[in-house]
């Protein structure tokens, strides 16, 4: 028994944190903080719908939704997120906006019906006792894949290094022959494909409707204020906190109870550690 | 006409009738938004047309039934009008979106009643959207108001009459159905509002009087998405009935991690009252076999052939709507088409629109048939008799199990 809450907590957790990796990186590389993140997300696992309903296999519309999902993030940033750099603010009602027409769109694109989508792997291991979902599973040692993958291309190549260097000093980084125009549209797009990628492995798990992204976006906010701005380890470990807890409270508490207690466990670690429970002094 | 434009120097400038009408007619397009539509009659009539309101969440969390409810009325108007009218006058439909959203519902609700001064209100899904409309419709509108969905009973207000099934009519004989194999260990998963909570008491008193026990009864946020610790409970306590109130998001996770706990497998069975066929593409098949619904209309009686009136309503509703929300008991377009016909049978026997006249007429209105069977107001209780179908899902379909012997009793404002 405990093992089979360790693992669907685990497995919860791992689709917070895939959906925070993608807003924390826009949020802490380009200090924008996206609204909009839970309709990429959506939009993700809408590509993933249109696949299945053309006949072609899951896995492939899963492959392809990442990029599809970068691609509307990239002409997005080059004809509208880029006018919001100088204005934070006006930035999160932007992206709120374009979330909403994302949303609605795609409500009406689905006829406002709710869509099962079939796991590319369905079916069961049997571990004595316990059996687990082999696509959770799945989707846990991807996360760990990308997670890893994320960290190196952003601490480890140049790619990085200029992106890193876009964030910290724009104007060293333009006279050092880094186009940070080209690197903040690059992220940007960066980060919508994660968001896409996060959308196209839930789907299965949670189903095809529109509003699929919106829980996870309040999540994944509150694990980046948990976590903290400005680092890569910041909101990820903010969205193992709040993944671990949401699923693993409503183990020994009332669940009303427990939502409520995700919150004041959030709020008091915030209060206790205002730049986040996982930076070192930056921001 | 033609001595006042020259009065005015002729065709060049624009007359300040037409200019004070065009702007007022822009101003309430404006004031009234997108979320508004107006079908008019189509044919003129020496008497005003009849203004009848709809006021549901055409977008939103809950759009799919806001939608079905929506396109019901709209055929349905169509169809009056085309049979004549009501009172010989025809019938205008006004159309506002109560967007899942009580805040702008009320607004909105506030344009059918003030602004267009609509003669009947049809609509709200949820019992909160029901519960913020009502005052405006009913006390300060001064306004028949109509709900169609199933809900947790005890709307006893005068001028707002129910239409969709109440707790009585969905667990009367479903509870005992479900325990006849033997079953007695009851779950109640809900969702944390209203309609779970009144559902299950009521629910819990049927399992009781025949002899079961609800071993946990237990509510959760309504957008909660994770469901282990309930899955576990549920497999360890050998739970041989999940009666459930989950609502989406948290409806998809909940099932497939009830399914994936091999919960079916060692013969549990799952039952839920809203399920209809909107809700046959939310899970793959496998996950919802041998899901128990209990409602008053479900496609199969259609298929089935048992009920002609309900398979042409069905094939005409289909012809008109072939894309998007179905004709579905759950989604309260059952309860739009029996409310709308007895306010039609009502206005017809009172003869006006006076808010007591008709609401005196529809206290007693019957119809012959509709959805599923005909039905008729309790008289003095503001609720409707209906036939009930227990139906089981099979290979992504609903099979019906058992049929209500006649109608059956709302049992609500006794």
């Amino acid at each position: 028994m405990p093992i089979d809450a360790a693992f669907d907590i685990i497995s919860f957790t791992s689709f917070v944190v895939l959906v925070v990796l993608g807003l924390g990186v826009i949020a802490s590389m380009m200090g924008i903080f996206n609204l909009g993140h839970g309709d990429f997300v959506l939009l993700g696992a809408y590509t993933v719908f249109v696949f299945d309903e053309a006949g072609l296999p899951v896995w492939l519309g899963m492959a392809v939704a990442p990029f599809a999902v970068a691609l509307v993030g990239l002409v997005l940033e080059r004809t509208v997120i880029r006018r919001f750099y100088a204005a934070p603010i006006i930035a999160m009602l932007g992206t709120y906006a374009i979330g909403v027409m994302i949303r609605e769109s795609v409500r009406g694109l689905i006829g406002g019906l709710y869509h099962a989508i079939p796991e590319p792997v369905p079916g069961m291991i049997d571990f004595g006792e316990i059996s687990i979902s082999k696509w959770r599973l799945i989707v846990i040692l991807i996360t760990v894949l990308v997670v890893l993958g994320s960290y190196l291309l952003l601490k480890r190549t140049t790619l990085g290094l200029k992106i890193r260097a876009s964030l910290e000093n724009p104007g060293l980084a333009r006279s050092a022959a880094i186009s940070t125009g080209q690197i903040y549209a690059l992220t940007f797009a960066f980060g919508c494909g994660l968001a896409g990628l996060a959308g196209a492995l839930m789907v299965p798990a949670f189903s095809l409707s529109a509003d699929l992204g919106v829980r996870f976006l309040i999540q994944a906010f509150l694990a980046i204020m948990l976590g903290g701005v400005g680092t890569f380890e910041g909101p990820i470990g903010g969205a193992a906190m709040i993944g671990a807890t949401t699923a693993g409270f409503p183990w020994v508490m009332n669940p009303v109870l427990a939502d409520v207690m995700v919150f004041v466990v959030a709020i008091v670690a915030i209060r206790l550690r205002p730049a986040g429970l996982f930076t070192r002094r930056r921001v | 006409m033609s001595d006042r434009q020259s009065a005015n120097g002729g065709w060049g400038t624009l007359p300040r009738r037409r200019f004070l009408s065009s702007t007022a007619w822009t101003a309430g397009t404006v004031a009234t938004g997108l979320g508004s539509w107006v079908v008019p009659a189509k044919w003129a009539s020496a008497a005003d047309p009849i203004k009848v309101g709809i006021a549901t969440d055409l977008t939103g969390a809950i759009g799919i039934a806001g939608n079905a409810c929506a396109n019901t009325a709209r055929m349905m108007v169509e169809e009056i009008n085309a049979a004549g009218g009501v009172i010989g006058r025809p019938l205008e439909l006004y159309i506002e979106d109560t967007a899942s959203n009580e805040s702008v519902a009320v607004n909105n609700v506030r344009k059918l009643v003030q602004r267009h001064r609509v003669d009947v209100v049809l609509g709200g899904i949820t019992s909160s959207m029901r519960n913020a409309i009502k005052d405006v419709i009913v006390q300060r509108g001064r306004t028949l108001y109509i709900y169609p969905q199933l809900y947790e009973g005890r709307e006893c207000t005068p001028y707002l009459f129910c239409t969709g099934p109440t707790p009585a009519q969905q667990c009367d004989a479903l509870i005992p159905w479900l325990m006849a194999d033997g079953a007695k260990r009851f779950a109640f998963p809900s969702a944390n509002y209203i309609w779970p909570h009144r559902l299950n008491e009521y629910a819990r008193k049927v399992v009781e009087a025949n002899g079961g026990e609800v071993v946990f009864e237990e509510y959760y946020p309504l957008d909660q998405i994770e469901y282990s610790a309930t899955v576990a409970k549920i497999m360890n306590e050998n739970i041989d009935i999940v009666f459930f109130t989950v609502i989406p998001p948290g409806l998809a996770p909940f099932v497939k991690q009830v399914y994936e706990a091999g919960y079916q497998e060692r013969g549990g069975r799952l039952s839920c009252v809203y399920y209809d066929e909107n809700l046959l593409n939310f899970h793959p098949p496998h996950e919802m076999e041998g899901l128990v619904s209990c409602l008053d209309y479900f496609r199969a009686i259609s298929d089935g052939g048992e009920h002609q009136f309900s398979a042409d309503l069905h094939a005409r509703y289909d012809a008109k709507f072939p894309d998007g929300p179905g004709f579905a008991a759950g989604s309260a377009a059952t309860g739009i088409y029996r409310g709308l016909k007895m306010w039609e049978a009502a206005v017809n026997e009172a003869g006006n629109l006076e808010r007591d006249d008709v609401a005196a007429a529809i206290d007693h209105a019957k119809i012959e048939n509709g959805p599923g069977g005909g039905s008729e107001m309790v008289p003095g209780t503001y609720h409707c008799r209906m036939n009930m179908y227990i139906a089981v899902c099979k290979s992504g379909r609903y099979e019906i199990a058992q049929q209500s012997d006649g109608m059956v009793e709302p049992g609500e404002c006794l």
